[in-house]
């Protein structure tokens, strides 16, 4: 029996599966995916200064550390429940059952979605979905594509199917409805770009940001945004243009776009057909919490960290004991602030293990979590800060409760919830 | 195709007019509006259609913040009935 089974094998799981091991624990890492790596093997993009940021690159030097620990990672292993009994952790997958006292829960983000007419047609995918496809399997999603949905990371993923040689028809907004609320208002959205504008990695999300600085100039900016686009690497990003439909019969032919105003509404009239042969959607990521739902950890719903978030402390622990978090389910933020939550959450780990002397090298590894935000080149919400903040308020708050119920064991073991 | 007869919940074919109807008829949160339509009940337990069946519900009703409304239910991945029997030993 391993002392701790992690389940994810990216950047946050296999960097403390990394730091465990060196701590002298044994380490079970299981993950889904036929590849480690999670979401870091797609990611391929140029930051400011030059440099370039290659996530099969990045992957290759965690995987030579794991392999140099033996560490144990089973890939295509995926995990249906989660149980604990009699203080051991309980993980079913569709090989066999794994036993371990800690538990390191990193299965990363998902994507959301939008609703559009056509969306369930073949030949639709999320971005996330063509990234993967394009950079990881070296396969085309397409000759042609409309990606819907604009935020730093459409723009970065348009940005690398353009790479690969795909043509990118538009980038536009969703059509508002009662599922498109945020992501298909205009003045939002170049709103949110502006706010991650001086750190983004695309020289798109770069256009403007002096320009853009008050209210007054940003409302001009988007009455005035050209309808038919502003152009990044020959991509039109449409910001006041919305898909309002995909068409297709038996797969995607193509889209119906539209002139939106300022809020979203479409203008009648306005409506176009250009041709696709297939469309990306970028709803947004929410962090992926299915499983660590099925262990009766408190949630707490932060925008600015992208939905439903375990409670968690800046050393990673949940409430329930044995029970760690890092990367992506703590809220949606880039690859280089999931390895350092990895490296925390090991620390703590093997701290709560009873190894000695770590207390120095964990304070230090949380700092680093906050310097490696601060520095971030990418950034999903712009107030990601504020959200972290206030999780570490929730997980005070909670404590305190906690103490005034039971002074002498201030975190109360969860019973395992079973299915209705 | 118009949104009405756009299909949110593909496993059980729930359509956005009978979701945003139900919704407005009954103000329900996002577990009620599952119940009543059956979106997100299906196959892939709700993996796909989750966030708009959440987005819909929260027209009408507060979101609650400390609860995942839309309760999570193992196994969360699909498994075959030979290995079903290992799991949940009530
Ligand atoms: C489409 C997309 C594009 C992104 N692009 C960028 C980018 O360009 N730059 C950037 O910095 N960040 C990007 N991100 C954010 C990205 O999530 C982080 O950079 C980072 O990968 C998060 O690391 P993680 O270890 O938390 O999760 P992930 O890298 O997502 O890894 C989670 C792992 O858990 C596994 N897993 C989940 N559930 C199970 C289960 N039930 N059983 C077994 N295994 C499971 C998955 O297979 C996966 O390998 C992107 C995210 C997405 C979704």
């Amino acid at each position: 029996m391993a002392d701790l089974i992690i389940i994810g094998s990216g950047p946050a799981g296999l960097s403390a599966g990394i730091t465990a091991a060196e701590c002298g624990l044994s380490v079970l890492i299981l993950d889904e995916y036929l590849k480690p790596g999670g979401r870091l093997l797609g990611q391929l993009y140029e930051e400011p200064g030059g440099k370039w940021w290659n996530g099969i690159e990045e992957t290759r030097k965690l995987e030579k550390r794991a392999a140099a620990l033996d560490l144990d990672i089973r890939l295509g292993t995926a995990v249906s429940n989660i149980e604990k009994e009699d203080g051991l952790w309980h993980v079913y997958t569709d090989r066999e059952t794994f036993t371990a006292p800690s538990l390191l829960l990193a299965t990363g983000a998902a994507e959301s979605p939008v609703a559009i007419p056509g969306w369930t047609l073949p030949g639709v995918m999320s971005v996330g979905a063509a990234q993967v496809m394009t950079n990881v399997h070296r396969v085309k999603p397409g000759s042609r594509g409309v990606i819907i949905g604009v935020s730093v990371l459409s723009s970065a993923i348009a940005m690398e199917l353009n790479i690969a040689g795909i043509d990118v028809a538009a980038i536009a907004l969703p059509k508002m409805n009662e599922v498109n609320k945020d992501g298909a208002n205009p003045a939002g959205v170049m709103d949110s770009l502006l706010h991650v504008s001086h750190m983004a990695p695309s020289k798109f999300v770069q256009f403007g940001s002096k320009l853009m600085q008050n209210d007054f100039m940003k409302k001009l900016g988007i009455t005035f945004y050209p309808k038919g686009g502003v152009k990044m690497w020959g991509i039109p990003v449409m910001l006041r243009k919305a898909v309002i439909e995909i068409c297709g019969t038996e797969q995607v032919e193509g889209v119906i776009l539209a002139t939106v105003t300022t809020n979203g509404q479409v203008v009648p009239g306005s409506e176009q057909r250009i041709d696709a042969d297939f469309v990306c959607i970028a709803g947004g990521l929410y962090p992926l919490a299915e499983l660590i739902g099925l262990t009766g950890c408190p949630f707490h719903h932060i925008d600015e960290l992208g939905g439903y978030v375990p409670l968690h402390n800046e050393q990673m622990e949940t409430p329930v004991d044995g029970l760690y978090v890092a990367g992506n389910i703590t809220g949606i933020e880039g690859a280089k602030v999931a390895m350092s939550q990895g490296v925390a959450a090991a620390l703590s780990i093997a701290r709560n293990f009873g190894r000695q002397g770590l207390d120095d090298i964990l304070r230090e590894a949380v700092e680093y979590v906050g310097e490696t935000r601060r520095k971030a080149h990418i950034q999903f919400h712009p107030e990601v800060a504020e959200g972290r903040r206030k999780m570490q308020q929730y997980w005070e708050e909670y404590e305190a409760a906690q103490e005034r119920i039971a002074p002498e064991e201030p975190v109360v073991e969860k019973e395992v919830l079973q299915g209705v | 195709m118009t949104d009405k007869d756009m299909i949110i919940c593909r496993c059980e074919e729930v359509t956005y007019g009978e979701l945003v109807e139900t919704a407005n008829e009954y103000g329900c949160n996002a577990r009620e509006l599952k119940l009543r339509t059956r979106a997100g009940m299906g196959y892939c337990g709700g993996r796909t259609c989750r966030n708009m069946v959440d987005a819909v519900a929260c027209t009408v009703t507060e979101r609650d913040s400390k609860q995942v409304t839309l309760k999570y239910q193992p196994p969360v991945r699909p498994v075959h009935f030979g290995d079903l029997g290992a799991i949940g030993h009530d």
